[in-house]
């Protein structure tokens, strides 16, 4: 009896741990800008209030927020399937850029009599260019033991230069000075949703992908040794788990999320490749791991917090004179909470223990 | 305190502005192209303008910054639209389509894009004849370069340009500036080379050195970032270097001979005043040349001793023969490319 109580109470804290987890950051990133904000003279009710009402206020509102928060989706996800396998790929911000300029180029430069299947195409174009690119650090990190942190962040600003190299010169729209690509095609565009809202059918594919990491996390083989490997390399290898394989696994196939990431945005947002194509999207991505304890649920309510801060916090300064760097100490804040492991949870569980 | 200030806002629109005194007039929008406000170029100038013309109007306005701007541009004009602003500007180049779309759904707002021609009553589309003010610095360089008393310049009547890529968009400076160049001497060797990039300063000051190791004495630069590098390139070689966009000639005193400015400034705050007016041109395209002040030289307040004045006059006249249609400065984007450059 006392053993079945004390593993209820176990899980009850183990709960406890994953809800904090996630709201305690917010909480911590409210408090911070509420005193950023009396300094400044404002009253932090009022101004939390009208960012909550322009991310959430209307139908309109909550769409635009879905909007912002559908590349996070895919970022989160792509990141989240590293983190957990101890992997520290970084490089989901590259990935996502050139697997956007992969699926842009199928857009504009195929022809436009491909129709409906213009868009399978550059989301498998994206997703291979994307998974070969971080299949080159993870088969480095596993045969060599390379630093992925070094390597995936040095493949970033490659993506970066490459990219924007091709926007300038061979892909540059004959239309436009510099930095963007032509448009795609109509038919190789994504459909809107609720128009004249810009949430486009990227969203579901985002859920879809989030749904997918869900099941292959708790499932499937492979994705519950991934989560092996990442708690304890030792008793993995001792179990007969492959750790290269593994690595290189969970590399792959964040490129490949990371790459449908890109054609999303190319194909349902931006209808084009430019220089700024993400705003660092992989990094904020990061957050939403971090933020999510790589589970799906928290992927989902860490992506939908940054893109409320990102599309509110844009529309807010028509109403106020709310600067955005308000928006930016609040999200900023979320990120160092969310890494922080928390004291006291360690504290209650000593507790327990005894 | 604020939400009713929003909804009073909504309500003075809806109501319509019925006399003309500036609190009725529906609040402007600016919306901050990518870089922000901070960048010391193109969004900051606009900013001057646009608070210019919110203080000489009294009408309420905002730049808007966003870190992701390509991706919310039409997220941002439709709310804008919808909560109650009648004059939205965007400086995004990348807005323009979107622009369109929703300038269709917000017929009673007004809309203004810049670089670029959007169809719509309610859009006033602005382009700067960058062509114009290029020619007067080709014009300016073909003086200076044939005078050999003047520091730096060698007896060779040679100068140089640098685009960032191979463009319609470039060229037009270019040709502007080689035809400036040919109108005071046609014998002059214009060399032309293109950086591929528009922010590799290492790759400009390489490319800048080697036209001055070629006999140029002065460098146009019409590529961002890269002419950071050429400008740098002339400085260390004791040449010259021209700006682009906004005034450079602080960055190496004495040695930017001038900086061919665009003025967006004097775009937006033109714009405002006929807002305020109620005089919005919208449906038209407004370019923004020599004759509107949208471009000009700098005020070359570290080379105007250097120059002798003389030819600061003749390219003043240049100037008067331009505005008054005596000379006609090649549009590249417009006309395509003229024989004298394929």
């Amino acid at each position: 009896m006392p053993e079945a109580a004390a593993a209820l109470r176990e899980r009850g804290i183990e709960r406890l741990e994953k809800g904090i987890g996630l709201v305690f950051p917010f909480i911590a990133a409210l408090l911070v800008a509420s005193l950023v904000l009396l300094v400044i003279g404002k009253n932090p009710l009022l101004v939390f209030s009208l960012i909550a009402q322009e991310a959430f206020g209307s139908p309109n509102r909550i769409a635009a927020t879905l909007s912002a928060a559908t590349p996070l989706l895919f970022t989160g996800v792509a990141t989240a399937i590293c983190f957990r396998a101890g992997v520290f790929n970084v490089g989901v911000e590259g990935a996502f850029v050139v697997g956007g300029l992969g699926a842009a180029f199928v857009g504009f430069a195929l022809p436009s009599s491909l129709g409906l299947l213009l868009v399978p195409t550059g989301f498998a174009l994206a997703a291979a260019v994307s998974a070969l690119w971080l299949a080159v650090p993870g088969y480095l990190l596993a045969r060599y033991e390379i630093e992925e942190v070094v390597s995936t962040l040095m493949l970033n600003f490659v993506a970066l230069g490459i990219t924007g190299y091709l926007v300038n010169g061979p892909l540059l729209s004959e239309k436009s000075g510099n930095n963007v690509t032509p448009l795609i095609h109509e038919s190789a565009e994504l459909a809107r949703l609720i128009p004249p809202s810009t949430l486009h059918a990227g969203f579901l594919i985002g859920l879809f992908v989030l749904a997918a990491y869900g099941f292959w996390i708790r499932r499937t083989p492979a994705g519950v040794e991934s989560a092996i490997v990442g708690q304890n390399r030792r008793f993995a290898r001792a179990v007969g788990i492959s750790i290269p394989g593994t690595i290189i696994l969970v590399m792959v196939i964040s490129g490949v999320v990371s790459g449908l990431g890109g054609a999303s945005h190319a194909l349902g947002q931006l209808h084009r490749f430019a220089e700024g194509f993400s705003p660092g999207y992989g990094f904020t991505g990061m957050a939403v791991a971090l933020l999510g304890r790589n589970t799906a649920v928290g992927i989902l309510f860490g992506s939908i917090l940054f893109g409320a801060l990102a599309s509110a916090g844009t529309t807010v300064q028509l109403f106020s004179d709310i600067p955005l760097d308000i928006v930016n100490i609040i999200e900023g804040t979320v990120m160092i909470f969310a890494v922080v492991e928390l004291g006291r949870i360690a504290l209650f569980r000593r507790k327990a223990v005894k | 305190m604020l939400k009713i200030a929003i909804k009073a806002c909504v309500l003075a629109t809806g109501m319509g502005a019925v006399s003309a005194t500036a609190a009725d007039i529906a609040p402007m929008a600016m919306i901050v192209a990518q870089g922000g406000l901070g960048d010391g170029s193109w969004n900051d100038t606009a900013n001057a303008g646009f608070m210019a013309g919110m203080e000489k109007t009294g009408i309420e306005g905002r730049p808007i910054e966003s870190k992701d701007v390509a991706a919310q541009g039409e997220e941002i004009m439709r709310r804008a639209a919808s909560g109650g602003f009648g004059l939205v500007i965007s400086l995004e180049w990348i807005h323009g389509e979107a622009m369109e779309k929703v300038a269709k759904d917000y017929a009673d707002t007004n809309w203004v894009i810049m670089n670029q021609t959007r169809e719509g009553d309610n859009i006033a589309s602005v382009l700067f004849s960058e062509h114009e003010g290029s020619f007067l610095a080709g014009a300016l360089a073909a003086y200076v370069t044939a005078d050999t008393s003047i520091s730096g310049i060698n007896e060779e009547a040679i100068i140089g340009v640098i685009g960032g890529t191979k463009s319609p968009g470039i060229d037009k400076f270019i040709v502007g500036y080689i035809q400036g160049a040919k109108a005071v001497n046609p014998d002059i060797d214009v060399k032309v080379a293109y950086a591929e990039s528009f922010g590799d300063p290492a790759k400009g000051q390489q490319m800048a050195q080697a036209m001055f190791d070629e006999g140029a004495d002065i460098v146009f630069q019409v590529a961002g970032g890269t002419g950071i590098g050429i400008i740098e390139a002339a400085r260390a070689a004791g040449r010259y270097a021209i700006g682009v966009d906004t005034d450079q000639d602080g960055m190496a005193p004495g040695n930017v001979l001038t900086s061919m400015v665009k003025r967006v400034d004097v775009a937006v705050e033109r714009i405002v005043e006929a807002y305020a007016a109620d005089e919005f041109p919208g449906g038209e395209t407004l370019l923004f040349g020599l004759e509107q002040e949208g471009v000009a030289l700098s005020e070359m307040m570290h080379t105007k001793d250097i120059i002798p004045a003389s030819y600061i006059a003749k390219v003043e006249e240049l100037k008067a023969e331009v505005i008054a249609g005596n000379i006609d400065v090649w549009d590249v984007f417009e006309q395509g490319y003229p024989d004298f450059f394929k």
